[in-house]
Formats: structure tokens, sequence, C-alpha cells
């Protein structure tokens, strides 16, 4: 909503989460969240609140708690089971025009990209994608987005003095979650969906979960990502051995995709995922720009390969020379040795 | 069946160098391109029209020199572009843009389907396909991977998770943003290119769309940028390791485990 | 074969205008004005097909555009394996409505934009992407006997391999061989020469000064300032391989094109 004046801004406070729920679950991306809210609503002397769309999710609220959240807003409904965009942005939409949050987080993954852009033109206010540092400015109490833009190449910081409130998503592993702690507890709020908020313009006819093939690079600390000297999909199968060992997702450049070895969500780059995992550890990949505007942001960068002038090899803060058919079976066999 | 396909002019990168002080890329002096995600956006609307009839249109927001974009559609399939082209949409955030973009839509008429890329490799927010469906009121589908069925009230749409993909039957008119697993894009043609370049393009201005001056440009953009940085760069010297294929790994190894990764 | 070879004097190669220009009618112009050029000289244009995955027009839809006429077969068009199944019969059944017969079929660069022939499409089995020889053997097959087809030998490339590599392309149904640009002489060519007596064999000339761009394609570092002079290379190509004909690249045709003749002769 437009606040330009102050005394229309004071009506906003609280920070707010807006749960990620998939399968009936609350994801780790939600605690992260909290865990950044926490600090948000300290600076400013209110409280967090999560908004759970789902269904049957009770269970699960203490555990809100404890990771840092006052109060649980909580929309139990079956028509949750399915992620129906428009149906939550109208619920949601309504949720903050009732009770007139400061600040709305939710995460930057697929479905958060979905929803809550069309929010925040319902109750028209900023929004700033895929924010890697939130803060207060301590002299208007403003929210202070950090945000990378141009693949990596420029932090640009982002207010929205005249609107409330101000949204941001953010990325699965980049806020921290807070210890659990089971002593705290708090306010449950429960709301219903009202007549008319389940429009009907859209129907989900199947979900299918691919565990087998289940990626999630956005979410992965450590990414495997393998390229065209991998030289087949018997080469992705090392790498997958790998990736089970430390826990990792395997990654994929456009060449690797482009062959057939590995599906298209394995795709890091420019026309596939942009990643900012702990660790990439880059296999026979020799780094064309577009697959760089993809990773740069990461925080250790690995290379094998057998030249060491290809340009990730230049970019990678560890480069091992050699042949990765030696040196991943040996990697794997020292990791597990231990 | 009408379909309007929003493309995006961005800076390319396929010339882009590294810089080697702070390994990142340098931006500077490198062409315009049409937004990657977009040309698999105009191919999904060609052959809905291939495949059941109708029109496609190519509409941009952005400098003059963007009509390039839109020739790069008709040269590929699409009927005719229009480009929205004011000062007055200058400055605009998400929001702005999407809500120029929409009241251009409701200009146009009779769209039952509007196609954008999953988002621009420029700004990476993709937010503006949501944001003009929320504007219209019109239901969406993100990420979408396949299109497996278009009639005239409805489309069946596969939409990519990152745990996997679901299925959804949405109602027309519609906003939907596609991944580049949709398709592949046909290359384009000299005849296609030729026959774009004679094409003249219109270009709309605010007073053109009826939009609200109010919710245009900076005016309507809720966000503001006030400050850039460049980010931190790599500072630290790579290790490079070029030994025998034990010791490198041991090295590796304990690379990794002073950070605790393994 | 061999005799057909010998007949275009020089095989010139044109960069098709790229599809990302903003000057396209000018781009178009100039190319026309070189083909037509190098038509008149007797010579053969070569039409490289997205070199280095820059997407650029189609040397057979340039000639059906711009309504160029290709001579007496003098007009080689490089073809690679980035097309539609769809798009590589428009090409071929282009060239032979125009009695075009030279392919160089080459694996190619890739890119975002473009498509890649998949295995199927081409009847290959038991491999895993479709590279220069799968694409050979399916023109061969497909068109037999409309095209002489052409294939590239990378004398910097591992010895044993880049033969193997080459008795796989010639049992695949290539006719003739174009190498990498050639600095006065190489050791491999030489053993191509005499290995392969029947192989109508192109030494490429590499025309540009700047001959430290050559350092991918040779697999070392040449040094930005080496002095290099195309017209001495290419006198001294003619004198060591008096047998083969000479494929130029980045040929300046202000300056260096009006001296070609003389050189010859």
């Amino acid at each position: 909503m437009l606040t330009n004046n102050a005394e229309a801004r004071e009506e906003y406070r609280d920070v707010w989460v807006v749960a990620e729920v998939l399968a009936g679950e609350i994801q780790k991306v939600t605690y992260e969240l909290l865990g950044a809210a926490r600090g948000l609503a300290e600076a400013r002397g209110s409280e967090v609140w999560c908004v759970v769309l789902g269904n049957r999710i009770s269970s699960q609220i203490d555990a809100l708690f404890h990771g840092g959240a006052d109060v649980a807003l909580v929309v139990d409904d079956p028509s949750f089971m399915n992620f129906v965009d428009e149906d939550q942005a109208t619920v949601l939409t309504r949720l903050i025009r009732t009770h007139k949050p400061e600040v709305v987080l939710c995460g930057a993954t697929t479905r958060g990209r979905a929803l809550i852009p069309r929010v925040a033109v319902d109750a028209n206010c900023g929004l700033t994608a895929d924010c890697t540092g939130l803060s207060i400015d301590p002299e208007n109490g403003d929210l202070l987005q950090t945000r990378p833009a141009f693949g990596g190449n420029i932090l640009a910081t982002i207010r929205c003095s005249n609107h409330r409130p101000q949204m941001a998503t953010v990325r699965p592993r980049v806020m921290n979650e807070l210890p659990v702690d089971t002593s705290r507890t708090g306010r449950v709020i429960t709301e219903t969906l009202e007549a008319g908020e389940a429009g009907g313009l859209k129907q989900i006819l199947k979900v299918f979960q691919d565990s087998e093939n289940s990626v999630n690079l956005a979410d992965a600390r450590f990414i495997i990502a393998g390229g065209r000297g991998l030289k087949g999909a018997d080469g992705f199968k090392m790498l997958k051995d790998l990736a089970e060992r430390v826990h990792g997702a395997v990654g994929a450049s456009r060449a690797a995709v482009d062959s057939g070895w590995v599906p298209y969500y394995h795709q890091v780059g420019q026309t596939g995922q942009t990643v900012q995992a702990t660790v990439y550890f880059a296999c026979g990949i020799s780094g064309q720009i577009q697959h760089l505007v993809g990773m740069q942001s990461c925080d250790f960068i690995i290379a094998v390969d057998r030249n060491p002038d290809t340009p990730l090899m230049q970019l990678a803060d560890v480069a091992v020379v050699g042949d990765l058919f030696e040196i991943i079976p040996q990697l794997i066999k020292e990791i597990s040795r231990t | 069946m009408r379909i309007v396909v929003c493309v995006k002019q961005v800076p390319g990168t396929h010339d882009a160098k590294i810089d080697p002080e702070t390994k990142r890329i340098i931006r500077e002096g490198i062409k315009v391109v049409i937004n990657p995600f977009d040309t698999y956006a105009i191919e999904a609307a060609v052959q809905i029209k291939e495949k059941i009839g109708g029109e496609v249109i190519v509409l941009s927001m952005g400098p003059s020199r963007a009509v390039t974009v839109l020739r790069e559609g008709i040269t590929v399939g699409a009927d005719r572009g229009i480009l929205l082209s004011d000062r007055a949409f200058g400055g605009s955030d998400t929001w702005a843009t999407s809500y120029a973009l929409s009241r251009a839509i409701e200009t146009i008429g009779d769209v039952d389907l509007v196609i954008c890329g999953k988002q621009a490799i420029d700004g990476d927010t993709a937010q503006v396909g949501p944001g003009i469906a929320a504007h219209l009121s019109w239901p969406q589908a993100t990420y979408v991977m396949d299109i497996a069925d278009i009639n005239s009230g409805s489309l069946t749409a596969q939409r990519m998770h990152e745990d996997g993909w679901d299925l959804c039957l949405v109602k027309l008119p519609a906003v939907i943003t596609v991944v580049k697993d949709i398709n592949q894009p046909r290359v384009p043609t000299l005849k296609g290119r030729l026959a774009a370049e004679k094409q003249e393009i219109p270009i709309w201005k605010a007073a053109d769309i009826e939009a609200d001056p109010e919710l245009l440009g900076l005016n309507g953009s809720p966000t503001r940028v006030v400050k850039t940085n460049p980010p931190q760069g790599r500072t630290k010297k790579s290790v490079v390791l070029d030994g025998p294929v034990e010791q490198s790994v041991r090295r590796l190894v304990q690379e990794l485990r002073q950070r605790s990764l393994v | 074969m061999k005799q057909h070879l010998l007949t275009s004097a020089y095989h010139v190669e044109i960069l098709p205008p790229k599809q990302e220009t903003e000057k396209l009618y000018e781009d178009l112009d100039r190319f026309s004005s070189k083909f037509e050029r190098v038509m008149e000289s007797g010579y053969c244009a070569c039409i490289t097909d997205n070199a280095m995955g820059n997407l650029a027009f189609q040397g057979t839809e340039l000639i059906e555009e711009l309504e160029l006429d290709p001579g007496r077969n003098q007009v080689m068009i490089h073809l690679n394996t980035f097309h539609t199944k769809a798009d590589l019969h428009r090409i071929l059944d282009s060239c032979k409505a125009a009695g075009i017969r030279q392919l160089l079929v080459i694996t190619g660069d890739g890119s975002d934009r473009l498509p890649r022939l998949t295995p199927a499409e081409v009847g290959a089995e038991g491999v895993e992407a479709v590279t220069s020889v799968e694409l050979l053997r399916y023109i061969a097959k497909t068109y037999p006997g409309d095209f002489d087809l052409g294939v590239a030998f990378n004398p910097y490339e591992p010895e044993d391999h880049e033969f193997a590599k080459l008795d796989r392309k010639i049992a695949a149904g290539a006719t003739f061989a174009i190498t990498q640009p050639i600095i006065e002489r190489h050791p491999v060519v030489d053993k191509l020469l005499e290995r392969y007596p029947d192989l109508p064999v192109v030494v490429e000339a590499w025309m540009s000064k700047k001959i430290s761009l050559l350092s991918e394609a040779v697999g070392y570092e040449i040094p930005e300032d080496t002095p290099y002079d195309p017209i001495e290379n290419l006198k001294t190509l003619h004198r060591n391989y008096p047998q083969c004909e000479i494929y130029l690249s980045i040929l300046g045709f202000k300056t260096q094109y009006p001296l070609l003749e003389e050189i010859r002769n």
C-alpha cells in the first residue's frame, strides 16, 4: 500500500515469513528466513510472524516457534494441498491488508517466485528478488535489501520508502537458521479461507515428485557439476556417486545437457539455474561465460580439468590439473576412507 | 487465438571477458541481444499458432533501438510487433513494468494468452510475468516446461519445480512463463529476416495505453536502487594442484576439511 | 575427384553475415560482391556454417535470396551437426538444386541458440552425439553420388588419433580433406600426402597477419607480436605442396586478393 507519510507507515509492524510447504512439509528455507526475520524484528522492536498456507500442518507449528517465530498465522485448508498460486496470492493479500506487516519475506523458490510477485502487485508494494543481505536502516527503519544483478556482477542496495509492507525473496541457504530453542513458544492465529478466495482459475491435474532425479540446486550446499569433459552419461554416474557421499547435488553445463547426458533441470548457467552454493565443484567444464554467470557467486570453487588455462580453472579457488577419470574415483576413495 | 509474447532487450554475454583482478565478468561495451529465455517464449507462441491458428504479437518496453528484438521475433514467425517507448516509462521497476505491459495487452484487446521467458538475464527477478497476470487478474503458470494441450478456453501446462513438476489446467486468458526445456527455437532464416526488416513497428507512448501516469516509471515504482557496489572479488589467490593424482586429491580433501565440507 | 578440385584454383572462405547484424543490407551487399568476385576469378567460394557457434545466415539461402550464380561447381558449403533434420535436408536439397557439389562436413560449434542433430535422426547407433562421421555417413547414404564430401584434418592433434579419425571419415564417405592452417610446412601433412596418395588434400593458408589468433587451433600459445607475412607463407605453401589446392581464410579482399593471380603463376 502507498504509505507516503510516517503516520501511515507506523500502522505497519512485524516481520512476516511466508512458509514454503512442500508435500505437507514446511521446508528448511522457512527456518532460514525465520533466522533472518528475528534480527530484523529485534532491530524494529517488533515480532516475527510465520504465515502458513497448508493442509494438516498443525503438528509442525511448534517447530516454527522453536526456530524463531513469535506468531504462527495459519490457514489450514485442503485446497492448499497443491500449489494454486492465484488463490494463495488472494488469501495472502487479504491477510496483509488485515494484519499490516512491515516486512514480508519469502523463499526464492519456483513457488515463492510465482506467488510473491502477484501479492506485491495486489498489495501495491515493492518487491526485491533474491536478496543476499537484509538490514534495517537505523535512521528511518527502512528495510535495506541487497541483491546481486547481472549474473552477480553488481550488488545493488534497494529500499522501498513509501510503500508497506516491504517484500523480499531470499534464496535457500543464503540466511542462517537459529539454533533450535525448544523452550520458545508463541501464539497461533487461525484464519480460514473465505468464500470466493478459491477462484477456480487453475486445477492441478497431477503432481510428480522426482525423488531420483531430485536435484534442488538452489538448496544445495555442495554442487558437483559436470561438462563436456565427462564424455557421457557414465561420467555423470561417477559424479552422482561423489555427490551422494558429500550430500551434494549434481549440476551440469549446457553442453552436457544438450548432449542428453543429464536432464535440463541440472543445468547451471544463463539458460539454466543461477546457484549460490558453499562449494561448486566443476568437473570437465571449460567455463563459457554463460556458465560462469550462473555459478560465480558460489563461495568456494573447485575445478578439475586437463587444461589449466580454461576460464573455469582460472576462476577456481582450487584448480586441479589432470584426468578427472583418475581424480574423481581417487577423491571418492579418499573421502570414504575417513 | 491471439497470443502476446513479452520480450526484453538485455546486455549480451557471449563476447564478455573476465576481469583478471576481480574475476568478474566485464560488461562494458558489449552488445544488446534478445533475452535468451524470450526466444523459447516466441517459439512456444509460434508453435501454438501453427497448431490451432491465430496471431502472435511481440511486445517490448524499452528505448527505440529495442525494435531490433521485435524484428527478431517477427523473423521467426510472429505476425507483428509493438514497442512501448516513452520517457514516462523510464526508471520502471518490475511493478511499473508489469503495469505498463498489462495496459498494452488491454489496449491490444482480445488477447487469450501472454507468454514470457521465465526471467530476464540482466535483472533475474522473474517477477514481470506474474506481475502482468496480477495486474490483469488472470491466472498464471510459471516455469512451464511443456504445454500439453491448448484450446480456446484453457491450456494444460507442465510446471517445473525444484522437486519435480506438476500439471495444471489453467483457464484462458492467462499468462505463462517458460523455461528452456519447452522447445528448441527455430533458427531464423534470411527470408524471414528480410520480411521483418520491411515491417513497420508502431511505437506506443503512455497516452496510447491509457495508463495512469502515477503508476508509470519512477512514480509507479515502489523500489529504489540506493546504491550499487561491485561484489567482493575473489581476492584469495588460486591454488593450482598439478602434481600426481594422489597428492592433489589429498590436498583437495584437506581444503574441503578446513571448511568442514567433508 | 582429384582433377575437379584442381580446376578451382583457390578456395576462398567467405563469412556469411551474422544474424545479430544491425546493418543487414550493407552486409548482404558486401557478401554478394565478394562472392561474385570469387566466381569471376574462377575460384571456389567456401561459405561457413555458424562458425564458432555464432548465428549467421546459411550459404544456400544467401545464394537463393540474393540470386547469386554458384558458377560451375565453384561453391563449397560448410555443413556442421548443429541443425534440425528438416533444416539439414533443406540445405542439402538447395545445394543439389543449385548444382553445388562440394560440402565440407564438420562437427562444428554449438550454442544455446542452435539445435543439434540426434543420433536417431541420422540413423546412428551406439553413439551419444552426432559428429562429422555420422553426418557424412548419413549424407552419403541419403544423397548417393550427389556431393563431394570434404572433411577437416588437424595435424596439430595427436597424430595416430587424427589418422584413425580420418580413416573413419573416409569409410563414412569422405572424398577430400582440408587441413588446419599450416605455417610453411607440417610433417604430419607430409605424411598425410604420402599415406593417402589418392586423397585430394587442400591446405589452409592463414591470411591474417595476426597469427596469435591461431593459438587455439594449433594447441600452443603464439605470442601476440609474432611477425607473420601471410603472402610469403602462401608462396611457401605453393612451393612445398605443389600438388595441393590452397584454402584461404581471413583473406583481405582489398589488398591481398589482387595479388593472388600473380602468386599462383
